[in-house]
């Protein structure tokens, strides 16, 4: 078991699902590197392929999806997407910690917390189960709460903002060093979700971590996030480092998105609607650039020609008007 | 055109041997909403602001306490005769996926309430078609292409539209809007924001925004009321702008300092308040509801509760013993 923080490399990911029109790329083709010990968030609105990214990273996409081309590189694993059977079943857990969505009910109601520790141990062969809990009550009380009452009770005992912290602890108990947290503040109040990103953000430093963030509050990636990806119609369309990104972003999409939130300070009439909605799966453009429909940046070239991917030092972007604009100046 | 005054209302949870537990959600509650006007409940999950905006709906009984609307006081009347003023009232539900009847087109789902004024006021079928589509348009929607739609077929945004036009059918005067759009996708979002404030400045309809975050309430109106709730009291209420630039209650100041900040295009605020503890069932009830979270509580916090009230040098009414203002909240990069 590896005990730091692992790299990994997604190069030319394609995920597919299988549908009446047969079989539509959720994501397509990309290439993305987390860097050992930092935290990358990822935004996209429903639809966008983030979490089918997300799950890529364990080789758990579910049919009728399945990985397509590509590969997910993790140091000390090698290509997850060859993994099968009882090789995947050890990595995950072991070395990939998945953080579920609070609001989706992910722990299991009939059971104590403690219990559906015990059980998460046995499954991956811990021979000191003691030393399992005595870690998780450390682990819970780091995070502000009373280990030994949580793990006594049953999921309905506990509020939203406990139940996100159990979903943490149980990624990390059995020490992975790579951990996703899928929209880890959704349907959380303000108050708990400073919270929840303030524990993030210390356990990664603290356990030496590498961290990939899935939301669609670019506010959650703003607060915990070293580097931020924009995701669009199963498409990277963006990324770099997270103030970078967002003190001057480049590609219309994550223009529009920053431009569509109401702040607090400032002319509030300066907040713009995006026109339009995300595309899905069926009505995503099968060539050419995913976002056009929405762009006001458009061009010919755009309903033809794929944008590809431009790096410029640590910013990446794929926008035919950025390009071209580019090169102008 | 409504107002209540010492709204109370309890909840009695089913208890073990022992008896009853009794939740109160609502601790006297004033309110008021003006014809055109807009109004914002913000607070955390649990602090009674759905509560009170059902109530304002008519989708909930109070323990006690006076509503009027236009005028008309509310409990001496009997059920059946309350119905035609809560009427005027409309809530618009947070989640657009559950609050549509999935087997019914959305002309169905327009006609239903439609046909029924129709029998009321002696109106005749075209009136009925004739109305279905200018609600759509209202809400920005093509009624030639959404009418014959199931809700399946159409995106979060469109549906929270049709919910939209749905409350519009009965030329509501107010619309409740509890947590309207949270579960649309970001880039959706401010165009629904966009079309309640334009239904406010338009057809005069107030708006009533039930949510947790404070910008939105903004957007809707910044000279409307903004009610901060905690534990069922309101603990500041003044003008959305007032308190969004003066925030004196440390409740306020920790909701405010909870929000994001966007690093790259802010700065953090310079004074952020964080709650001593998190929300738990069992706080205490005597004095001050927040002194036991509060960082900043002083002598007499915890024996007597501070009531909504205005004290010199304050714009907006608090509830706080020692109110002072502290700048919580991020700001622009541009500004510095």
């Amino acid at each position: 078991m590896a005990d730091q923080a692992p790299g990994v490399r997604i190069d030319g990911l394609t995920v597919v699902y299988k549908t009446p029109a047969g079989e539509l790329p959720a994501v397509r083709g990309i290439s993305l590197t987390l860097e050992p010990g930092t935290i990358t968030g990822i935004v996209g609105e429903s639809g966008s392929g983030k979490s089918t990214l997300a799950l890529s990273l364990l080789n758990a996409v579910q049919p009728p999806g399945r990985i397509a081309a590509g590969s997910v590189e993790i140091d000390g694993l090698g290509d997850v997407v060859g993994f099968a059977g009882e090789q995947l079943r050890k990595a995950r857990g072991a070395h990939i910690g998945y953080v579920f969505q609070a609001a989706q009910n992910s722990l299991n109601p009939l059971k104590t917390v403690g219990k559906q520790l015990l059980d998460l141990g046995r499954s991956h062969g811990v021979a000191d189960l003691r030393g399992l809990v005595r870690e998780a009550r450390e682990l819970l009380g780091r995070m502000g709460l009373d280990g030994a009452r949580v793990l006594d009770s049953h999921q309905h005992e506990l509020s939203g903002g406990m139940r996100q912290r159990v979903g943490i602890m149980l990624a990390l108990v059995l020490n992975a060093h790579l951990v996703v947290l899928d929209e880890p503040t959704t349907a959380l109040d303000m108050i708990t979700q400073a919270n929840i990103l303030k524990i993030v953000r210390e356990v990664h430093a603290e356990r030496g971590l590498t961290t990939l963030v899935i939301t669609h509050d670019i506010g959650v990636v703003a607060e915990v996030a070293d580097r931020l990806a924009v995701m669009y119609g199963g498409r990277l369309v963006e990324q770099g480092p997270t103030r970078e990104v967002l003190g001057s972003p480049r590609h219309p999409y994550t223009r529009g998105l920053i431009r569509a939130i109401p702040r607090l300070v400032g002319d509030i009439d300066e907040a713009r609607a995006l026109p339009g909605r995300p595309p899905t799966l069926v009505t995503v453009p099968k060539e050419g650039c995913v976002f056009r429909e929405r762009c006001e940046l458009r061009m010919d070239v755009c309903d033809t020609v794929d944008p590809s991917v431009v790096a410029d030092g640590s910013r990446i972007v794929a926008c035919h008007a950025v390009t071209v604009k580019e090169h102008a100046s | 055109m409504i107002n209540g005054t010492g709204i109370t209302k309890t909840f009695k949870q089913r208890g073990n041997v022992l008896g009853r537990r009794e939740v109160p959600a609502l601790r006297g509650v004033d309110f008021e909403i003006g014809k055109g006007g807009s109004a914002s409940f913000i607070g955390e999950s649990g602090c009674g602001k759905t509560t009170l905006g059902r109530i304002i709906a008519g989708l909930e009984t109070y323990d006690s306490g006076e509503i009027e609307i236009d005028g008309t006081p509310m409990s001496p009347l009997k059920l059946k005769h309350r119905q035609p003023h809560f009427r005027k009232i409309q809530m618009i539900h947070q989640d657009p996926y559950s609050a549509l009847n999935p087997t019914r087109t959305i002309y169905q789902t327009l006609q239903a309430p439609l046909a029924l004024r129709a029998g009321q006021t002696g109106r005749s079928k075209g009136w009925i078609d004739e109305r279905a589509a200018e609600v759509l348009s209202l809400v920005g929607l093509d009624p030639g292409t959404v009418l014959s739609r199931y809700p399946h077929q159409l995106s979060g945004g469109m549906r929270q539209r049709v919910v939209i036009a749905r409350a519009l059918t009965v030329d509501p005067e107010m619309l409740v809007a509890d947590e309207a759009v949270s579960m649309i996708d970001v880039s959706l979002r401010l165009g629904i924001l966009a079309l309640l404030k334009d239904l406010r400045e338009r057809l005069g309809v107030s708006v009533l925004f039930i949510t947790h975050d404070v910008a939105t309430a903004r957007y809707i109106g910044g000279d409307g009321e903004l009610y901060v709730i905690y534990r069922g009291q309101v603990v500041e209420r003044g003008p959305v702008d007032t308190i969004i630039a003066n925030p004196v209650h440390p409740y306020t100041q920790s909701l405010l300092s909870a929000i994001p900040v966007l690093h790259g295009l802010e700065l953090p605020g310079e004074e952020p308040v964080v709650p001593l503890e998190s929300l738990t069932e069992n706080q205490s009830e005597s004095g001050c509801l927040f002194a036991a979270r509060c960082p900043f509580r002083g002598d007499g916090c915890t024996d007597e509760r501070p009531l909504l009230r205005v004290t010199e040098g304050v714009p907006q009414e608090h509830a706080c013993y020692y109110p002072q203002r502290r700048s919580v909240i991020a700001r622009p990069m541009s500004e510095v």
